[in-house]
């Protein structure tokens, strides 16, 4: 409870004014209804006394009458700014919640940002976010609004009928849900997870089936794991029906509590009219407000069914939001200048107490020299590039920058110097320019065009409609050698002092290959340049090779 | 479990379904009480004296009967709703089991999208919508006639409120749904947007573009929150004018009833006035005339949500896939000779016939299947295996033609490297041996005893996601492993060195080759010479092609 407690406060912190908005007009909304039928209530039974009594003549009924057609009115249109306002606060909680989660993600050490590469993980986040979009529209202003009215009510039939008959409504519309609720939640805990587990695994071993199904099938395995399916799908359904007893039995508890009030208030005013303590219209006005303020307490059932789930999800995300929403301050100084990177035997162990992955390495690269690293696949490259970038620290030796460890150096100081494009594209929805101005924000479009043309990518570039050309979710629309080129242009434009390359001409034909090497060599020239080498014409562009052995058979 | 969905039927059925009737009987039930309450508190005006506690008490055993048929109908909806997506899911499930080739809906991942959550928004359509259809389309008419009996200006005013209500509510919905639609869409667009920029997140933190990222999604989020809230401007309005009507009703009964009982009003009765019970009675009656359409209009969004997924559901239905030869179970070996033979061979490939040469391949021998990407030789390993059926011509194996009856057996033979393999989201150990026990002379063979070695938690770590944390060269010789592992009498190998580096390579082939060695019959389509000048045969794959027109 303790993690979704802290996601609404911060919520409720960033968005305070228009959270209070909707609170004051959803509790507005309540009493209205309340005061409405209360009031008919009133006007209905006082006016057939009067009639009785033959005083008909006498009654002024212009003034309630009027007040209901006003009520009446009033609450059709405070509804609706009711309905405008929480929306708005939850879009703008909803859209601060996922802002949050990016940036405290980027403050994540780099090993867990690695997790959200697997679309599995992916996925489960944004269940997760998703759940949570219910917490302000379905708990929080519900329950805060319902306590409100159901309060306030109570006052105003303390004054207008007897403390009695307000101490029922308020005792029992504040107790009865809150212990329906609590309860309900403890028992919905267990089937909830159950479910959610189950539903995670149905869809593990579902894809699992269809991805693997002509493998399975060759090694009489498909039977079997369409049975593991049925198996999920099986414990997914016991665990709904729990889930929904609970549920049910919740939603009858809640109907009894609401009744239970009216007929104490029905009771209860029949006995004080009786007595001649309150008129048989006063005790109308308990009986109706008691039914009006069921209303206020509805929407706990709905509240227990999702809260199971936004615990949860709550849980799991976070450590990954953000407390404060500092403005990353980036817009990057970009300190050129030249170093010397220089590795001095350097050894990386993938655990504790296992074997090096590579024999130990020391080499160094200068402004403007290109040194690449070769090795078989599984040798240890990217790691080295890694371990350049201070995204993994060497388990001896040191990996030293102009003279000065790598190690304990913030992120800032290092992205400005040193820049590492990966073997996986990330490219982003948008235009070509935003791409890459990702790197550069300031960057002119005749800086942009410089980078693409280093990359032989500008007459690509241009077919494609110019800067402003759209690329669709994760740089769709462009070819693998493309994408490749466009990271490229990307680093070029950080202006860095080290640049460090993974394979960077993977996917693209020898000549073009030989051109972009040339070409980032010719726009950086003072850059020294490390690369993971694959192909020979990447061989061909350094000054010098350093050879990775693998240890690790 | 319940019988109102049967195999056949469309989802109609539960309209009439007992969960429905019985929540409208719940539902009849108010009218009870509010006479209950009515008749109390005009006998509190008239002298005549009741009993508090009974008349509580009365209205609280009503009030437990109401609840628990209503808990009864949700239990029977429950059920029912149950019942439903169990059986959408297992036709789902069975069906992809067996199918070949991809589907109209998508790649697994839609695949299981649909059976998991988007199946799960049927629920509150058959539990919410369906029931509240059933209420709207009686309770009105009740509640309008009990009031007609006593006075027919309020029956007036109920008619005249009540059908004005759709018409307004089709109006004001209608302009609203064209925009809440694109709404939808660009509600979906935000999670994949952040989806876009999480995955991209770490290579974008690498090249210090973490600021730039957050605040370029923060722009975009904050313009889609200006949009939506344009649209819900419109789209409340419906829900808006549902409510001012029914308030208007309310109200309106409320003063004329007022009114009347004061004797200022001598029309809209049946002859003699009206009394307080009646009163009372027709104001409490009023707002549940009101009541169901309500819950239909809440229920509304269910609706288009759940015939959105079977509308999905048909789609994925209508696509008529071929199925795989066989039902790919284990199954007793078949025990013929090991040899191949193609005769005829015709295969249906999207819009295209490939027409093969008849081929033999004897046991023991190794054969390259060479040809240009795309020429078909994936296809004829599949063929091979029984994963494609042949539009005409037979597969022979032995001298029996390869059919559902012995396919099991054959490919209980066969060893399998696919060139891309998906690995299940199990351990490494089960991705080779699929529970039988792997013996370390497989792992030899394979040479992937090293690498098992190097991971953290050896041959129990986990693979999926199309083998996460394992090179791709890893991956091959797992595959290679797996395909071992059954000691096979023909092995089908697709581009087993693809992408890899020259020492992989080199291991791959070792691998395959001491397979040969000892007997098995090799199989491989490829385009690496250092494995094709190993081979004793080599058969150029170059099918002729004829286009079939839709």
């Amino acid at each position: 409870m303790k993690p979704l407690m802290n996601i609404a406060l911060l919520m409720w912190r960033a968005e305070r004014r228009s959270f209070l908005r909707g609170l004051f007009l959803s509790v507005l909304v309540l009493l209205m209804g309340a005061a409405l039928l209360g009031l008919s209530g009133w006007f209905i039974t006082a006016a057939a006394a009067a009639g009785l009594a033959g005083a008909g003549a006498v009654f002024d009924v212009f003034r309630p009458s009027a007040m209901v057609r006003l009520l009446a009115l009033g609450r059709t249109v405070t509804r609706y700014g009711e309905r405008l306002a929480s929306h708005d606060a939850t879009l703008r909680a909803l859209s601060g919640l996922r802002i949050r989660l990016l940036q405290g993600t980027l403050q994540l050490p780099f090993r867990s940002i690695e997790r959200l590469r697997a679309n599995t993980f992916l996925n489960r986040v944004m269940a997760d976010i998703d759940a949570l979009d219910g917490l302000a529209l379905r708990l929080v202003l519900p329950g805060l609004a319902g306590m409100s009215a159901i309060l306030l009510a109570g006052l105003a039939l303390w004054v207008l009928v007897s403390p009695g008959i307000a101490a029922v409504v308020v005792l029992g519309y504040v107790f009865g849900p809150l212990a329906v609720f609590f309860v309900g939640l403890r028992y919905a805990d267990k089937p909830a997870r159950l479910a959610e587990a189950a539903m995670q695994a149905l869809r593990t071993r579902l894809i699992d089936l269809i991805a693997a199904r002509e493998d399975l099938t060759v090694y009489g395995q498909l039977s079997k794991t369409r049975d593991h399916v049925g198996i999920a799908q099986d414990r997914h359904r016991t665990a709904r029906n729990r889930l929904d007893r609970v549920e049910r039995r919740a939603g009858f508890s809640l109907d009894l509590v609401g009744s239970a009030v009216t007929a104490a208030t029905l009771g209860l005013g029949l006995t004080l009219a009786h007595g001649q303590a309150i008129s048989p219209a006063q005790a109308a006005i308990g009986v109706f407000v008691a039914l009006a303020l069921a209303e206020a307490v509805a929407p706990v059932q709905r509240a227990l069914t999702e809260t199971g789930r936004m615990i949860q999800a709550a849980r799991r995300v976070a450590p990954s939001i953000a407390e404060d929403s500092p403005l990353a301050a980036n817009p990057m100084p970009m300190l050129g200048g030249s170093a010397e990177l220089r590795f001095d035997r350097v050894q990386y162990r993938r655990g504790l107490g296992q074997q090096p992955v590579f024999t130990t390495l020391s080499f160094s690269v200068a402004p403007g020299e290109t040194v690449a690293l070769t090795g078989a696949s599984g040798s240890g490259k990217s790691t080295i590039l890694l371990m350049a970038a201070g995204c993994l620290s060497p388990s001896s030796g040191a990996v030293t920058l102009g003279g000065v460890s790598i190690d304990g150096q913030s992120d800032d100081t290092l992205q400005e110097r040193v820049t590492l494009v990966p073997q996986r594209h990330a490219l982003i929805a948008g235009t070509v320019a935003e791409n890459l101005r990702l790197a550069a924000p300031l960057a002119t479009d005749a800086m942009l065009w410089q980078a693409l043309n280093a990359v032989s990518l500008d007459q690509v570039v241009q077919q494609k409609g110019g800067l402003e050309a759209r690329l669709g979710f994760r740089g769709d629309g462009l070819s693998g050698g493309e994408s490749r080129r466009l990271s490229l242009a990307r680093a070029v434009l950080r202006k860095p002092s080290i640049l460090l390359l993974d394979e960077p001409t993977e996917g693209l034909d020898t000549a073009t290959a030989a051109s972009v090497m040339a070409g980032l060599r010719k726009a950086l020239p003072q850059t020294a340049f490390l690369l993971a080498a694959h192909r020979s014409v990447e061989i061909a562009a350094a000054d010098r090779v350093v050879a990775v052995e693998r240890l690790i058979e | 479990m319940a019988q109102s969905v049967s195999a056949d039927e469309d989802f109609e059925a539960p309209l009439r379904s007992l969960g429905s009737v019985l929540s409208l009987a719940a539902a009849l039930i108010w009218p009870l009480q509010a006479a209950l309450i009515a008749n109390a508190l005009a006998g509190l005006l008239q002298g005549r004296e009741a009993s508090p506690f009974l008349v509580a008490a009365a209205f609280f055993v009503l009030a437990i009967l109401r609840a628990g048929l209503l808990a009864l109908s949700q239990r029977k909806l429950s059920e029912d709703a149950e019942f439903t997506l169990t059986r959408l899911r297992s036709e789902l499930v069975e069906r992809e089991a067996t199918a070949t080739g991809a589907s109209v809906i998508g790649g697994p991942g839609a695949l299981a999208a649909l059976a998991g959550e988007k199946l799960e928004a049927l629920r509150p359509y058959l539990m919410r919508y369906r029931p509240a259809r059933m209420r709207v389309s009686v309770l009105p008419v009740v509640i309008l006639l009990i009031t007609l009996w006593y006075s027919w200006a309020c029956a007036v005013v109920l008619l005249m409120a009540g059908p004005l209500i759709p018409l307004f509510m089709a109006l004001v919905g209608w302009a609203a749904k064209d925009a809440s639609e694109r709404q939808m869409v660009e509600i979906g667009a935000l999670s994949d947007l952040l989806v876009d920029r999480l995955a991209a997140l770490y290579d974008l933190r690498l090249i210090g573009a973490g600021g730039p990222v957050v605040q370029s999604f923060e722009h975009a989020s904050e313009s889609l929150r200006e949009r939506t809230m344009a649209v819900l401007r419109i789209a409340f309005l419906s829900s808006t004018v549902l409510e001012l009507f029914s308030a208007l009703g309310v109200a309106m009964i409320a003063v004329w009833v007022g009114f009347s009982l004061l004797g200022q009003i001598g029309w809209g009765t049946w002859g003699q006035g009206l009394d307080p019970f009646a009163g009372i009675f027709l104001l409490l009656l009023a707002p549940d005339y009101f009541q169901p359409l309500r819950d239909l209009a809440a229920a509304w969004h269910d609706k288009a949500a759940g015939e959105a997924v079977l509308d999905e559901m048909q789609t994925w239905r209508n696509d008529a896939r071929p199925q795989l030869i066989g039902d790919g179970g284990a199954a007793t070996t078949w025990a013929g000779p090991v040899a191949i033979g193609l005769r005829g061979v015709v295969l249906r490939q999207a819009n295209q016939r490939l027409i093969y040469p008849d081929i033999d391949i004897k046991a023991g021998t190794r054969t390259a299947l060479i040809g240009k990407s795309g020429a078909g030789k994936t296809s004829l390993l599949r063929l091979l295996a029984g994963l494609a059926r042949p539009e005409q011509g037979q597969v022979l194996i032995g001298d029996e033609v390869l059919s559902d009856a012995n396919a099991d057996g054959w490919r209980a033979r066969l060893g399998w490297m696919p060139q891309a393999p998906h690995f299940l989201s199990q351990s490494l150990r089960y991705n080779i041996g699929f529970g039988q026990p792997v013996t370390d002379g497989t792992l030899m063979r394979a040479r992937i005893n090293g690498v098992i070695a190097a991971l953290p938690k050896g041959d129990l770590t986990l693979l999926g996601d199309r083998g996460a944390g394992l090179s791709g060269g890893e991956a091959r010789r797992v595959t290679l492993a797996r395909a071992l592992q059954s000691a096979p009498d023909v092995l089908l190998a697709d581009e087993p060195t693809a992408d890899l580096d020259a020492d992989t390579a080199e291991k791959v082939i070792t691998g395959l080759m001491d397979y040969a060695a000892e007997g098995g019959t090799l199989i491989v389509a490829t385009h690496d010479p250092r494995l094709i000048e190993r081979m004793d045969h080599v058969v150029e794959i170059a099918p002729d092609r004829e286009r079939v027109d839709p």
